[in-house]
């Protein structure tokens, strides 16, 4: 039971760090000149 | 020889003459900064640099080189 | 509930009109903090019940002179107005201007109106009228801006009420545009414009065709219509110039028959302030002063809290052990989860004590005077007098202060500060530097005051900004860009701060730290903890192992106990990495323990702390679990027999912290606020250079 829950907790956490830095799509700059927006 | 801006004495009143949009920011017209409205110069930072000025109710701070292109008449 | 109405409303205003007062006088604490899709600028919304039907949804846009954006947090006021489609398109608009500087306010109050949006004005501050001799007469110029005026003061509660039923109302709000102003430009090209995009309103097209972004919402023709038009920049350029020349001409016969002041009346308090605040010598002093101030209550101020919060949940980690059944989950929560929180809870006294500081620096006025004092000594290194509350942010945490650094118009002085912000001493390296301290340098007092802890600590900020200020030089030498100039700063009217405004403030940047890099560092120290907890074969045969090593020899059951515990480490997943790259950290004099906490520092430099704590308590046997500065204390160097922490590896890890670039957050912000991976790769790799060096350095001359 232990084992379980502590395997739901690391899935969890691993769930959530892989979210957070491999699928920070999105974004594009729109910009034209150097004003590096 | 033109004055400016960055002639004027502390506490000195002046009316802009002239200002070119073409160096100076669209920002500082529309902070107050137009031709024909007086124009004081408060205080200059220590070095200096940037200058504290006061134009059509605004308080604002602006270098040396912007100040120098807007020339004033008395 | 669900068939509750819901208004849109965005309020906008120039900064220092208070705008931040009426937002939390409307919303009290029913606020929430995000950041809109795409982009990290915050957006802060609140709900607003209006009657029992209808409630209001708040956005509080970013402060703004005018609808001209000079920065991105200023262009995304404009994408909200002028994309309908979009969810955040508002039904209503609230304009704050402030009574003191009504004149240069309602420039913006003109341009939006413009935008054929219903639009409330809101004057606030008007307790202040009768003091500084101000007299309005509303009816006339709600008559002549074409729209509803609402007298308030958010400090002294006045005119909210009002405000709520006049947005209940909206839809009787009159949206024609003042004046004609387009006409008055240049009646021909105008009417041309508005024949290209005649499902626009006129003023909307112009904005759309003076500014350089891309518009989404526009389909394919349009943006070729829009091109063309810009084709003709002389001319864009001088019709913005007479626009803006027309608004306050506008303004100004608006004013005169309806606004007046008695001049005798006005104080000169902020001309006083401003000559000692600016003073050549005394600004210096008394900015010194605060900065002093300030890094007092970081360091002293905040440790009791500090101590306490890290004694609670050593003592929680124990408590959990008794109370649960043992197991694996108990051990995790015990020793991963529990310390992983306490981790960043630890935190929340210094972030809390910076950021109210720096608002209330901001709330009265004081940031401005800085910049302006500071912004030739800035320029010498490349940066502006803009930079310096960056830099001070910095202090705090690299992400938001990188973020501040928008507001800095020249492209080259604002990636100078970017570049170099990192350099400064974040709280992040704070549990860090604490706890190296506490264990190598010892609690004494210098010359009877100073503490020489204290004075490290000291030390190591005094490092951090030099380090700054030295690549700030040489990036300035090195980098080619030329950019235009844009400095215009508001010297604003010295304020007393608003409590309210400072509490939601803090709270507000405090929530979002706990919930952003939290959540990473709990999840972080779950993953450590099973790294460490597990391995492949040899780590499972742990017991047998040493039971067969040891047979010969008498030892008593604890002595074996922690015999298992070291040699399973040393096998578990995270020994393996951290083995890995041992001949690497070799030279700055650390062993594969402090290998693992370095590798886990690249998530937020904080992490070192919990990762150690993580490590040891697993080495230890389980009954001791003291605090995590005896845990570290206790650890010895086998090859030498001495301390692990002693004064060389110490010094050549506080070296190390200081220098390396090691958050992978504020690499991420880099990137995306340079929108290249050109700085943020040099950052990493220079300040990764310059942190290696330097700790084999003091470590091969220390010991």
């Amino acid at each position: 039971m232990q084992d379980i829950l502590t395997y739901i907790a690391l899935g969890l956490a691993i769930g959530f760090l892989v979210k957070k830095y491999f699928f920070k799509t999105k974004k594009k700059g729109k910009c034209d000149s150097d004003c590096g927006c | 020889m033109f004055k400016t801006i960055a002639n004027l004495r502390i506490g000195e009143k002046a009316f802009i003459e002239k200002l070119c949009l073409e160096n100076i920011p669209l920002e500082l017209l529309e902070m107050g900064c137009l031709p024909g409205i007086e124009v004081q110069l408060i205080q200059t930072a220590p070095l200096n640099d940037p200058l504290y000025i006061k134009v059509n109710g605004s308080h604002l701070a602006i270098r040396r080189e912007t100040a120098e292109k807007i020339t004033v008449v008395k | 509930m669900s068939n509750e109405k819901v208004v849109k409303v965005a309020l906008i205003g120039n900064p220092n009109t208070g705008k931040t007062s009426i937002f939390n006088q409307l919303t009290g604490l029913k606020q929430k903090v995000g950041n809109y899709p795409g982009i990290t600028v915050e957006k802060k919304q609140g709900i607003c019940k209006l009657s029992h039907t209808v409630k209001a949804e708040i956005t509080d846009l970013p402060g703004t002179y005018s609808i001209n954006p000079t920065s991105l947090d200023e262009t995304l006021v404009l994408d909200t107005l002028l994309d309908e489609k979009k969810s955040g398109f508002p039904d209503v608009i609230i304009v704050v201007v402030e009574i003191e500087n009504i004149k240069r306010n309602l420039l913006l109050f003109t341009q939006i109106k413009d935008l054929k949006i219903p639009t409330i004005l809101v004057i606030n501050m008007i307790d202040q009228m009768k003091r500084k001799g101000i007299n309005i007469d509303v009816k006339q110029l709600e008559e002549k801006l074409n729209t509803k005026i609402v007298l308030a003061s958010a400090r002294k509660n006045i005119g909210i009420e009002e405000l709520k039923s006049t947005i209940l109302e909206y839809k009787k709000l009159d949206v024609t545009p003042i004046g004609k102003i387009t006409d008055r430009i240049d009646k021909e090209y105008f009417t041309r414009l508005k024949n290209a995009f005649p499902e626009f309103p006129l003023y909307k097209s112009w904005l759309l065709i003076t500014q350089n972004n891309e518009f989404d919402f526009l389909t394919n023709e349009q943006r070729k219509l829009v091109l063309t038009f810009r084709e003709d920049l002389g001319c864009i350029k001088r019709y913005q110039h007479k626009e803006t020349i027309l608004r306050y001409q506008i303004i100004n016969d608006v004013l005169k028959e309806s606004f007046n002041v008695d001049k005798s009346k006005a104080s000169d308090l902020r001309g006083i302030l401003d000559r000692v605040l600016t003073h050549k010598i005394f600004g210096y002093v008394i900015f010194a002063l605060i900065l002093l101030f300030i890094f007092q209550g970081i360091f002293d101020w905040a440790t009791y809290p500090m101590d306490l919060i890290d004694t609670a949940f050593a003592n929680l980690s124990s408590w959990v052990k008794t109370v649960l059944p043992a197991g694996t989950f108990t051990n995790l929560i015990a020793e991963g989860i529990v310390p992983g929180i306490g981790g960043v809870v630890i935190f929340i006294p210094q972030i809390a004590i910076l950021f109210t500081f720096i608002s209330i620096l901001e709330e009265t006025g004081y940031m401005s005077r800085v910049v302006f004092l500071m912004d030739k000594i800035m320029r010498k290194f490349g940066m502006s007098g803009k930079s310096v509350i960056p830099l001070i942010s910095g202090t705090a945490c690299a992400i938001p202060a990188i973020m501040a650094s928008r507001n800095i118009g020249n492209w080259k002085e604002r990636l100078i500060t970017i570049l170099v912000i990192p350099f400064t001493t974040c709280s992040a390296r704070l549990p860090v530097y604490a706890i190296l301290i506490a264990l190598i340098i010892p609690d004494q007092s210098v010359l009877g005051i100073l503490n020489l802890q204290g004075l490290t600590m000291m030390a190591l900020y005094l490092l951090g900004f030099t380090a700054a200020i030295f690549s700030a030089i040489l990036l300035n030498k090195v980098l080619k860009i030329e950019g235009k100039t844009l400095f215009v700063i508001e010297m604003p009217n010295y304020k007393i701060p608003s409590i309210k405004n400072i509490f939601y403030e803090v709270v507000e940047k405090t929530k979002a730290f706990i919930f952003g890099a939290g959540k990473i560092i709990l999840a972080i120290s779950i993953v450590l903890w099973f790294l460490a907890s597990n391995g492949p074969s040899k780590f499972k045969n742990a017991e047998e192992t040493i039971a067969a090593q040891i047979e010969s020899t008498q030892l008593s059951k604890g002595e074996l106990q922690k015999k298992v515990a070291s040699y399973k480490l040393e096998h578990s997943y995270i020994g393996y990495m951290g083995k890995t790259i041992e001949p690497v950290i070799k030279p700055m004099g650390y062993d594969w323990k402090i290998g693992i906490a370095l590798i886990s520092s690249f998530a937020a430099r904080e992490v070192f702390v919990g990762a150690l704590a993580t490590i040891y308590n697993v080495d230890n046997d389980s009954e001791n679990t003291g605090t995590i500065k005896q845990r570290m204390s206790a650890e010895v160097n086998p090859e030498t027999g001495e301390k692990r922490f002693n004064f060389p590896t110490g010094i050549s890890l506080l070296l190390f912290y200081a220098f390396a670039m090691q958050c992978v957050g504020t690499l991420a912000i880099v990137k995306r606020e340079t929108n290249s991976w050109k700085w943020p790769i040099l950052q990493l790799v220079g300040m990764g250079i310059l942190a290696y060096v330097s700790a084999v350095l003091a470590f091969n001359i220390l010991s």
